[in-house]
């Protein structure tokens, strides 16, 4: 963990060679939930990761955040095999997971402080930055109750964001969140990215959400989870409400619609 | 007018209930001619609570707070460590938790004169079963608290590779701690009876040894006098419990007051 290896110049941030992974469920049997997943995702890149549930989205987080081992093939970050849970990757959850006892801004910090017992100057002064930058500088000493479902993910982002990871996993961020405030938050996440360039790898089950995001998409099938295509989106940045209306946000999303209802894809 | 009337109504709506029911009860008494080693009057009752001395009364129930006090901080000291153990380890869980069940399952009052000849004379009999009394839903309620930590909490402990005892103090502790503090609030009353029944069987002094004695007299009125004094003492020591979680843990109350 105290090693921070320094982003070499053409190595990709995260690679997958043949990763598989197999759980056992407790009556024995085996379920595969990733079987041969092979993708390279470039510094900086913003990749989404689309399929039906169950397709192991989250497992494939889960092994590049190093909280689960993959039983085939092999996960690298930046050349080197994923072997725990590293330093230069942070995490965004589905659900803002804040500690409801602690007021925002030390949600912010609470990563350092639970890791090395306290939080220095430089460290504090960094929330405040950040908390800035998701637009809460004034709510940093409410608590996460009061704040809003899209206010209490912003503090979540600003707390994966607080040691400046180069890579950022985010799980289906913005899932619990109404439409509205969804729209709003995939323009705000794209202002921070375009702000701090980030290699994100963006798991979820909105097409357009995939399509306004990211650079590439991976669409993956369920059971087992493979890498059905990779789409290279190639809509232009900084991507806007206009963008919505392109036609080739259309072709591309009823592609990827295409793709994910494939019948083999709901077998 | 009207509504500030009715709003002092509300208000007092539990005492004036309270103030009505001694008073049918009195009445009832006094016009059957209940004999009061039946069922004393209230004023009876009063008028005997003042007929033992003030020194007598501070000395039963010092000698019941001091026993309840103990075997409950012994459960607590006691029940909350290992909650925290079986609540991480799937081993000690499947080993213990049997064990914990035939003893929540033992009834106390039974096992209670068993524990007198074993432990002897003095306080420790009493202690170890107010502690018996306390100590299972102190147990049960932290588990359920510790293992309701959302998953995604723990998950993030790990990424930041946090160990498991800071992922315990950090996370799961503070997210059990309502739980923790309705076993609490519920733990202290029980060790107010844990220390009663202790004295039924064997003690020369507390409420529950001068209830056991009085009534033994046919003192009757007497005996509901230290009964009044132990509800007291029980509802005291709720609220302080209550209390402690309100200035500690304000963060942990339910939003609306029930």
């Amino acid at each position: 963990m105290s090693t921070r290896l320094e982003p070499g110049g053409e190595r990709p941030a995260i690679r997958f060679d043949r990763v598989g992974q197999v759980f056992t469920s407790s009556d024995g049997s085996r379920v595969t939930a990733l079987d041969e997943v092979s993708f390279t995702l470039r510094r900086h890149e913003f990749v989404a990761v689309i399929g039906p549930s169950g397709c192991g989205k989250s497992t494939l987080l889960r092994i590049i955040a190093g909280l689960v081992k993959p039983t085939h093939g092999q996960a690298e970050i930046y050349g080197l095999p994923v072997a725990g849970p590293r330093e230069e990757v942070g995490i965004v959850f589905q659900q803002p997971t804040l500690l409801p006892w602690l007021r925002v801004r030390d949600n912010v910090t609470f990563p350092m402080k639970h890791k090395h017992g306290r939080v220095s100057a430089t460290e504090k002064a960094r929330a405040e930055e950040l908390l800035e930058m998701v637009g809460l500088r004034d709510f940093a000493h409410k608590r996460p109750d009061e704040l809003s479902g899209g206010m209490q993910q912003r503090v979540g982002i600003a707390r994966a964001l607080l040691h400046d990871p180069d890579i950022l996993l985010m799980d289906e961020p913005f899932s619990a969140l109404d439409a509205l405030t969804r729209d709003e938050m995939s323009f705000e996440l794209l202002r921070i990215w375009a702000e701090r360039p980030k290699t994100v790898l963006f798991i979820t089950h909105s097409i357009p959400e995939a399509l306004l995001l990211a650079d590439r998409i991976l669409v993956m099938s369920a059971r087992p989870g493979r890498v059905r295509e990779i789409i290279d989106v190639g809509l232009a940045r900084p991507r806007s409400m206009k963008t919505l209306s392109e036609p080739r946000f259309h072709d591309l999303a009823n592609q990827i619609r295409a793709q994910v209802f494939r019948p083999e894809a709901l077998a | 007018m009207r509504r500030t009337l009715l709003s002092a109504l509300d208000r007092g709506a539990p005492l004036i209930a309270a103030l009505l029911l001694l008073l049918i009860w009195e009445a009832a008494c006094r016009l059957l001619t209940v004999p009061s080693y039946l069922l004393p009057t209230p004023s009876a009752i009063v008028q005997s609570a003042f007929q033992v001395p003030l020194s007598s009364w501070l000395d039963h129930t010092w000698a019941t707070l001091r026993v309840s006090l103990q075997g409950y901080a012994l459960a607590v000291l006691i029940g909350i460590p290992l909650a925290v153990a079986l609540a991480n380890s799937r081993l000690l869980s499947r080993a213990l938790y049997p064990q914990l069940v035939i003893i929540q399952s033992t009834p106390i009052v039974a096992v209670a004169p068993i524990i007198v000849v074993v432990l002897g004379a003095g306080d420790a009999p009493r202690v170890v079963i107010t502690f018996l009394i306390t100590f299972f839903p102190i147990v049960v309620s932290t588990v359920t608290g510790l293992l309701a930590t959302p998953p995604a909490m723990m998950e993030l402990s790990r990424s930041l590779g946090a160990g498991r005892l800071r992922a315990v103090r950090d996370i799961q502790l503070p997210f059990a701690v309502p739980y923790i503090f309705s076993a609490l609030r519920i733990s202290v009353t029980l060790a107010i009876i844990g220390a009663v029944v202790a004295e039924f069987v064997a003690a020369e002094n507390g409420l529950g040894f001068f209830i056991a004695f009085s009534t033994s007299f046919f003192k009757v009125p007497q005996a509901f006098a230290a009964l009044v004094v132990l509800v007291s003492l029980s509802l005291a020591l709720f609220q302080l419990v209550a209390l402690t979680q309100r200035l500690l843990f304000p963060w942990s109350l339910p939003k609306t007051e029930p």
